[in-house]
């Protein structure tokens, strides 16, 4: 049970799961975002001109069109797409491959603002990564490692220092971005909190406790990330760089 | 390129989406838009120097307020400060004839407050940042050579701190481009709001977005674009000279 | 006010930054056209001294006359504080710093930081200003670089560019605040050049320096200061060649 002043008239249950709702989007965001800007910022730091070429373009793309815009595309586009393939795939393969993937809200709201923050993301990253110095990498080699241990031994956790101020922002960003999913009809937060405003004209009386909720979750978030920073700092002398 | 205009002629002939009542839409949606998003981001500049001038003084009442204010509205979603405004307005039922009664009965007001506060917010905060960055050196000399507060503020402090904020002004005003997509959601016929018509009328997502997110581009780099001649203008001064 | 009205007197400063008393009783007259040299090791005072002189530092104690104006402080809670901007703002108007660091604006060109204060706080019609402007721009060597930005200057260009905006403004008085130390040596050279002239057509200046060749040439005066007292003071000849205080012996001896 609830405590009284946490009912809103009988919206309170719902809120919370819209609350709930919101992190779970935030959260997979965020996965998808940090591993496409991982890749993103690989392509545009790459020797191959293509892969240059393609890191430019998404980023590109992402800083001329708004995120509501594509979450449109994605979430009304994506079932018509995602169905022409499928009927291709039935049809050439004669009917045994046979499947059918939804796009609901949730997928298209979380892939769309993951696509979007792995541009965020990618920028990040690529300055993150020429902050490193050349030198660590060098001692790295000259023991013995091989390059992929070098990566992940070496250089992304050099790198992830550089990197964490900016995950932080995005972070923020994204979180802010989740509101956008109530458009396409997801019940999260905002949308929930939209629903009972409407029905009971009531304009303040949900949304600002969902503002509210947005706050709370930032502050937290805030905490974490300076967990983080002493991690990833770590022999880090203050007043360093 | 005759044939490819030719092409695109049967095209346009052969279709029922780019109609001329749909494109007429669209255009609609367009000046909607610009105009919502233009004069939000005038008033909201307005706004921002004072504020950001408050913000940085030594005072703390002057200090704290706008300091919150940008706080509030920075770290919450602008759908969620649209929403305030517009169900806000809605559902007082103000006198017909009223002031208030124009704001209540045309969604374009609350969503004009709503992306004016919250522009108003992030430039305050540009312009601060910009503004604590000002050279103490350059600050001393002009208290040597007789400024006033007032005069070393007007001639010293914000013309550089503009400069300086020009290059993260140019992102804000893409961003609000952006973010006046939700305006849609509020009755306004934008240019998402427009795309989303297209799209329910004859329900084909693809042209209908893809069609919009090409003129969001347009304008997104023609912003750009603008800015960065106005940055090669204004920053001079920061660049070598052979 | 007479002709013989010393532009600045100054006695009996003190000043401090928390328990450190920087500045213990210091005194001077600087009479018109005297060339008078601050010296001693870091830490002795000389910068904080001369910027007491145009309030950029809040004394604690003593007065300040500018040709016979007396600077007015009053008691607060917090301690002495200014109880005229205004006049302070005009005080200061005489006295042109130029700064060890320039500290030109960097959103002007060359010409408009020379005209800024003559324009806003003199109130100098601004055709007037720009013509007198190039003509000093002219006379530190610099006519050319009118509508530079001072990014695009080198440093010593940069310090002479700062004293023709000092210059601009007509002062009574001229302070420098080690004006050449931030210089590569090779560009030292020009800036004293321009130094050595003012001083011989008769400006009344006041440096904090280094430079010891500046000093023993050029200065009427030379005052060693040694933890925020005056040590020594006196012509140049005396002091720099017939020290009599142990400490200024030291600080004189050819370092190794």
């Amino acid at each position: 049970m609830l405590p009284a002043w946490l009912d809103f008239m009988g919206y309170g249950p719902r809120l919370f799961i819209g609350g709930l709702l919101t992190l779970e989007v935030a959260l997979l965001s965020l996965l998808i975002g940090l591993v496409l800007g991982l890749l993103a910022a690989s392509a545009k730091l790459s020797r191959s001109a293509f892969l240059r070429a393609i890191g430019t373009a998404y980023t590109t793309l992402i800083r001329g069109v708004p995120d509501l815009v594509l979450m449109m595309l994605l979430f009304y586009g994506g079932q018509i797409g995602v169905n022409a393939v499928t009927d291709w795939l039935y049809s050439v393969s004669g009917g045994t491959i046979d499947m059918y993937i939804n796009i609901n809200a949730f997928t298209a709201g979380s892939i769309t603002i993951g696509f979007i923050i792995g541009a965020y993301m990618a920028e990040t990253f690529r300055g993150a990564f020429l902050a490193v110095e050349k030198g660590q990498m060098e001692a790295a080699e000259a023991y013995g490692m091989r390059p992929l241990q070098t990566f992940w031994r070496i250089r992304f956790p050099l790198m992830m220092r550089h990197a964490l101020p900016g995950i932080g922002n995005n972070w923020l960003v994204l979180l802010k971005m989740t509101a956008l999913v109530s458009i396409i009809g997801l019940s999260d937060m905002v949308q929930v909190a939209d629903e009972a405003t409407r029905a009971n004209h009531a304009p303040f009386l949900f949304l600002i406790p969902v503002a509210l909720g947005y706050l709370i979750i930032a502050g937290l978030s805030e905490i974490v990330f300076q967990w983080l920073t002493r991690r990833y700092n770590t022999g880090v002398l203050e007043g360093d760089e | 390129m005759d044939g490819l205009l030719s092409q695109l002629g049967d095209y346009l002939n052969g279709n029922q989406v780019f109609t001329v009542s749909t494109l007429a839409m669209y255009w609609q949606g367009l000046v909607n838009t610009v105009q919502l998003v233009f004069i939000a981001l005038i008033i909201g500049l307005l706004l921002s120097l004072p504020f950001a001038v408050m913000r940085s003084s030594k005072k703390a009442w002057l200090k704290w307020p706008v300091w919150a204010f940008t706080y509030l509205f920075r770290a919450t979603p602008l759908l969620i400060q649209l929403y305030i405004a517009y169900y806000g307005f809605a559902f007082i039922h103000p006198a017909e004839g009223s002031l208030l009664s124009t704001f209540s009965n045309n969604a374009l007001y609350p969503a004009l407050l709503a992306f004016t506060l919250n522009t108003a917010a992030y430039t305050t905060e540009i312009f601060h940042g910009a503004i604590k960055a000002t050279s103490r050196g350059e600050l001393e000399a002009a208290r040597a050579y007789g400024m006033s507060r007032s005069l070393m503020m007007r001639r010293i402090i914000l013309p550089s701190a503009f400069r300086r904020a020009l290059p993260t002004y140019g992102n804000e005003v893409i961003f609000m481009l952006h973010a006046s997509a939700i305006a849609s959601t509020v009755t306004i016929m934008d240019l998402t709001g427009a795309a989303y018509y297209v799209y329910s009328r004859f329900y084909t997502p693809f042209p209908a977005f893809i069609f919009v997110a090409l003129l969001y581009m347009v304008l997104s780099f023609g912003i750009q674009g603008l800015f960065k001649m106005l940055e090669r203008k204004l920053l001079v001064h920061q660049r070598p000279r052979s | 006010m007479s002709d013989t009205t010393p532009p600045l007197v100054v006695s009996n400063i003190h000043k401090r930054f928390g328990d450190n008393e920087v500045l213990r009783g210091l005194s001077l007259t600087a009479s018109k056209g005297d060339v008078i040299t601050l010296i001693g090791s870091s830490g002795s005072g000389k910068s904080t001294f001369l910027r007491c002189m145009n309030l950029l530092e809040r004394p604690d104690k003593g007065s300040i006359q500018v040709h016979g104006e007396e600077i007015r402080f009053k008691e607060s809670r917090r301690g002495r504080e200014l109880a005229d901007l205004r006049q302070v703002e005009r005080v200061r108007a005489r006295l042109s710093m130029v700064f060890q660091n320039f500290n030109l604006w960097s959103h002007m060109t060359l010409l408009q930081n020379v005209i800024e204060a003559p324009v806003h706080v003199l109130k100098v019609p601004k055709a007037e200003a720009r013509e007198r402007g190039m003509a000093l721009l002219e006379r530190v060597g610099l006519a050319e670089r009118a509508q530079y930005y001072p990014s695009q200057l080198s440093g010593g260009q940069q310090q002479r560019g700062a004293i023709a905006r000092a210059l601009a403004m007509e002062p009574e008085v001229m302070l420098f605040d080690e004006p050449t130390s931030a210089l590569d040596p090779e560009l030292v050279g020009d800036v004293l050049k321009v130094m050595r002239e003012l001083a011989d057509e008769g400006r009344t200046m006041i440096v904090v320096t280094h430079e010891m060749s500046f000093a023993r040439d050029v200065s009427d005066q030379v005052v060693f200061l040694h933890q925020g007292l005056i040590e020594e003071a006196g012509v140049p000849a005396q002091v720099l060649e017939q020290p009599t205080s142990p400490r200024l012996r030291q600080f004189l001896a050819p370092k190794h």
